[in-house]
């Protein structure tokens, strides 16, 4: 039985403020197994472990509350009764943080404190409200769930009411690893056993259940059900100590996969476990003609025409339609190419070494015809760089190296995948924003927004735009001096931001530059990193945005090798 | 109106009666400073200035060589073109608001101060009603808003106690002058001994000379630092050897800055305490409604236009007073 109180939403978020206040993983760790050890029934370890690493559902459930941040955000100002625009934005640039924002005008504004009394809600009530808010369509009735769930709670259960609500992290520093170690440490489980049983149940709050009630040799695999998904790390100079351990793939630019399939029945699962089955209707037909005998498949989703793997772009015209037109499907044709197999047989292959899931996948593919991924023997560095620049003709991102020995572990395994990516260009910039930095950096400014230059096109008034935020690539005597120079053109400051007068130039280095409507440019530019910071150059010397619509136009159209000769996979 | 004019990134001219307020240097014929923090201060150390006695003490301690003219909190000075009345501002020992009176009217100039007033100054008291207010608005959004003083000293003992009950020294990192005081004067009932860091530490013998509570102090020394004593000193000592080479420490962060939870990643700190010595939003309202100027001038501030925003439905008039290159002491 779980104590009289024990089982409440404020003696959770109670815990959760205590952890994120708590410096070391060991002290989370254990402040957390303490609270889920008072708990006394499967359903109460259900909630607290999910709300604190899930989300208000489990990740593979396919449920969401589905409210957007800036749909509570508007709810929130109306029930504080304070100007979105003028007030709540201005609060909201200054913290950093919706939900914190959120908290301090609840607690701060008389009229916010007047519409609430605290009623001690459960972690059950709390579970039915986040049902409701899912089950709701419309927004202004899902506002009105909202502004009843807010009118029982005190400022910091609504502060974690939100984070929960937005899935994931509770980005409080406490991630699912340490999650996984407080579960075992409360129930006496296995480690090994636990984070498994996550990674086949796809859910930290199922685990925690399995923990609990010692049923963790239970977990066994299911088909249709995702598998959390093996992460590359990049490649860092000298991590890799013999070469020939690994074999070489290409890295291809598409979209992470993972296919169930049995028979008729086939489901597509995107990185974050979603299913995204009915968005790719191709590929479902084309599993579904093979009537495969069970098995899952890890790979990746491309668009492929012309007997060439096209530009991500491309394919992202097709992420986040959920029913695409035949016309959709005919312009961006989309293949699955697979590198791994995790099923097969009636028996799961995580344990096996890559060298032999790599044979099976191998036989699987080529009996039923399905595209797989070619695998090189590395043999030298030098080789690494030939089959590199091929990569690139390609089309694809770089080159993938993989552990011939290692098995599948979800997660980031050390050096058991790693990635050699290429950067996909340099532009400069003018720096528009200082934000203060984390960790070992705290106290200077290491964080930085960086604009490109409008002041001669039509659709803006301002001069300057951003176009994307770095926080490295530069030395620490660089960031000293920077944050010497920048003293200089500051002109306004939010909390821990300064807004800058243009003055600054920075080369900015990135992978790629992908098509964000949602910003004031249209464009973000992915893993954005300092090249150099160029003293010689001013303000007018920047790009400007025209420059980086051409510059992803380009991309677009350059030319890339089709898979005639030197083939980055097998069995078009 | 009010008739004014800036001085570059430090101070506020009055010219018609030929005043200047925390301006850097010999720019006016009467140089007022309310406080004796870093920014507030002449950069020509050797002019003539006003100034209460407590400043004037603070002010030769940290380097001012020029000439003092002493005033007394309440009893006005009468200039050729006006009358000059300080007010204590009850942000820092010694920190005064300017109320100047004259044919132009009555303008109150805050400096940096706080009501209610921090327990180590001498209070905080203003003139019924102003018809220009020249305020500072450093936390200036209604996320802002401070517990009693009262409050945060009781669980900065804790922190402090507990701390040291287990084995660690506990650390305050605050500014070294006002809020290292205050923090010391909240930590003075647990007797034990504070040590305090550098230029603090000849700071600290004014405010106990003055007669102010600051409990036991002594300077910084690194072979006692870890006898159960309690550490303040400036969060940019945070990176050197002195913090580094402590390695049972818990180290806690004073400031209104505090409020924000991003501070503790950026600072790696196990508490943070949002005590402030400025004014904050709510207060700051309040002030504004209770003295009924003819404008308000906005000034220290990272963003004027929410307490602008505000102050218009309150009917009164309000505008930025800009000035560049602010620093948050
Ligand atoms: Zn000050």
């Amino acid at each position: 039985m779980t104590k009289p109180g024990q089982d409440s939403f404020l003696l959770f978020c109670k815990i959760v403020q205590v952890i994120s206040e708590s410096r070391g993983t060991v002290r989370k760790t254990d402040i957390f197994a303490d609270y889920l050890s008072g708990l006394g029934n499967t359903s109460d370890i259900d909630r607290a472990v999910r709300f604190a690493g899930e989300g208000a559902f489990s990740s593979v459930s396919g449920k969401r509350a589905s409210i957007g941040s800036r749909t509570v955000a508007l709810c929130a100002a109306e029930f504080c009764n304070i100007d979105y625009d003028i007030v709540f934005k201005a609060c909201r640039t200054a913290t950093g943080s919706a939900s914190e924002t959120i908290e301090k005008l609840m607690d701060n504004i008389p009229e916010a404190r007047e519409k609430r009394t605290p009623s001690a809600l459960s972690l059950a009530q709390v579970e039915e409200l986040f049902i409701q808010l899912e089950k709701e369509r419309k927004r202004d009735a899902k506002q009105a769930l909202l502004v009843r769930a807010w009118e029982q709670m005190t400022s910091t259960e609504i502060k974690y009411f939100i984070r929960v609500m937005g899935q994931g992290s509770l980005r409080i520093g406490f991630e699912a690893k340490s999650i996984i170690n407080a579960v075992s440490k409360a129930f006496s489980s296995d480690t090994e056993a636990v984070r498994y049983a996550h990674m086949i149940t796809g859910s930290l709050g199922e685990a925690a259940v399995l923990s609990f009630e010692n049923r963790l040799h239970t977990a066994t695999f299911k088909l249709f059900q995702p598998v959390a998904f093996m992460l590359a790390s990049p490649i860092e100079s000298r991590s890799v100590d013999h070469i020939t351990d690994y074999i070489a793939e290409e890295k291809f630019d598409g979209m992470r996969c993972q296919i169930h399939a049995q028979g008729d029945t086939v489901m597509l699962y995107s990185r974050d476990l979603n299913e995204i089955t009915n968005s790719f209707p191709e590929v479902v037909a084309f599993f579904k003609q093979k009537s495969l005998p069970g098995v899952v498949l890890d790979g990746e989703l491309c668009v492929f025409t012309d007997n060439t793997i096209q530009p991500f772009q491309l394919l992202q015209k097709r992420m986040g339609v959920k029913k695409p037109s035949p016309k959709m499907t005919g312009e961006y044709p989309v293949v699955f190419i697979a590198y791994d197999i995790l099923y097969n047989d009636d028996e799961p292959l995580f344990e096996k070494s890559l060298i032999n899931r790599r044979e099976i996948l191998k036989s699987f593919c080529d009996t039923f015809g399905i595209m797989r991924s070619r695998q090189f023997e590395v043999k030298s560095r030098e080789q690494v760089e030939d089959m590199f620049d091929r990569a690139l003709a390609h089309g694809n991102e770089g080159l993938m190296l993989k552990h011939k020995q290692s098995t599948y572990e979800y997660g980031q395994r050390r050096k058991s995948w790693l990635k050699v990516k290429k950067p996909g260009g340099s532009i400069d910039t003018v720096i528009m924003y200082a934000h203060a930095g984390s960790g070992k950096r705290g106290g200077t400014y290491s964080d930085f927004t960086l604009g490109v230059s409008v002041s001669e096109d039509d659709r803006y008034e301002e001069e300057f735009i951003p176009i994307g935020k770095a926080y490295g690539g530069y030395t620490d005597v660089e960031l000293k001096r920077l944050n010497k120079e920048m003293k200089k053109l500051i002109v306004d400051r939010f909390g821990p931001t300064y807004s800058l007068k243009p003055g600054i130039v920075v080369e900015l280095e990135f992978d790629d530059i992908q098509v964000n409507k949602r910003t004031k440019a249209g464009y973000t530019l992915r893993f954005p990193r300092f090249k150099a910071i160029r003293w010689d150059l001013a303000p007018s010397d920047a790009d400007t945005l025209m420059d980086v619509e051409q510059l992803y136009n380009k991309k677009l159209h350059d030319d890339r090798k089709p898979q005639s000769e030197h083939q980055s996979f097998i069995g078009i | 109106m009010l008739n004014y004019t800036l001085e570059r990134n430090h101070g506020i001219i009055l010219p018609n009666q030929n005043i200047g307020l925390d301006v850097s240097g010999d720019v006016a014929r009467h140089v007022f400073v309310s406080h004796a923090h870093a920014d507030h201060l002449p950069r020509d150390r050797y002019i003539h200035v006003y100034a209460t006695q407590a400043t004037a003490r603070l002010m030769r301690a940290r380097g001012f060589k020029g000439d003092v003219t002493e005033l007394d909190f309440e009893s006005p000075l009468e200039l050729e073109n006006a009358r000059v009345t300080l007010y204590p501002a009850g942000h820092i020992l010694g920190s005064a608001m300017v109320g100047i009176e004259s044919d132009e009217g009555h303008t109150l100039y805050t400096g940096d101060y706080k009501t209610p007033p921090s327990p180590v100054t001498e209070g905080f008291s203003r003139p019924e009603s102003v018809d220009y207010f020249i305020t500072e608005a450093t936390f200036p959004l209604p996320i802002y808003k401070w517990q009693p003083h009262e409050e945060l000293f009781a669980e900065m003992r804790e922190f402090a106690f507990k701390a040291l009950k287990e084995g660690f020294t506990p650390v305050f990192l605050c500014y070294n002058l006002g809020k290292a005081q205050e923090v010391m004067h909240g930590l003075a009932p647990l007797g034990f001994t504070q040590q305090i860091h550098g230029a603090g530490y000849e700071l600290c013998k004014i405010y106990d000379e003055l007669g102010y509570d600051i409990g036991k102090f002594e300077p910084y020394s690194r072979d006692t630092v870890s006898d159960n004593r309690i550490l303040i000193t400036p969060s940019s000592s945070l990176d050197q050897p002195m913090l580094r080479n402590l390695k049972r420490k818990r180290v806690a962060y004073v400031s209104g800055w505090a409020t924000h939870e991003s501070r503790r990643t950026q600072l790696t700190i196990d508490k943070l305490f949002p005590l402030s010595d400025h004014i904050d939003f709510f207060e700051l309202l309040d002030l504004c409604e209770a003295l009924n100027p003819k404008m308000v001038y906005i000034t220290h501030t990272p963003n004027p236009r929410v307490v602008s925003h505000y102050l218009s439905e309150k009917g009164i008039a309000s505008r930025p007073l800009n000035m560049e290159g602010f620093d948050d002491d």
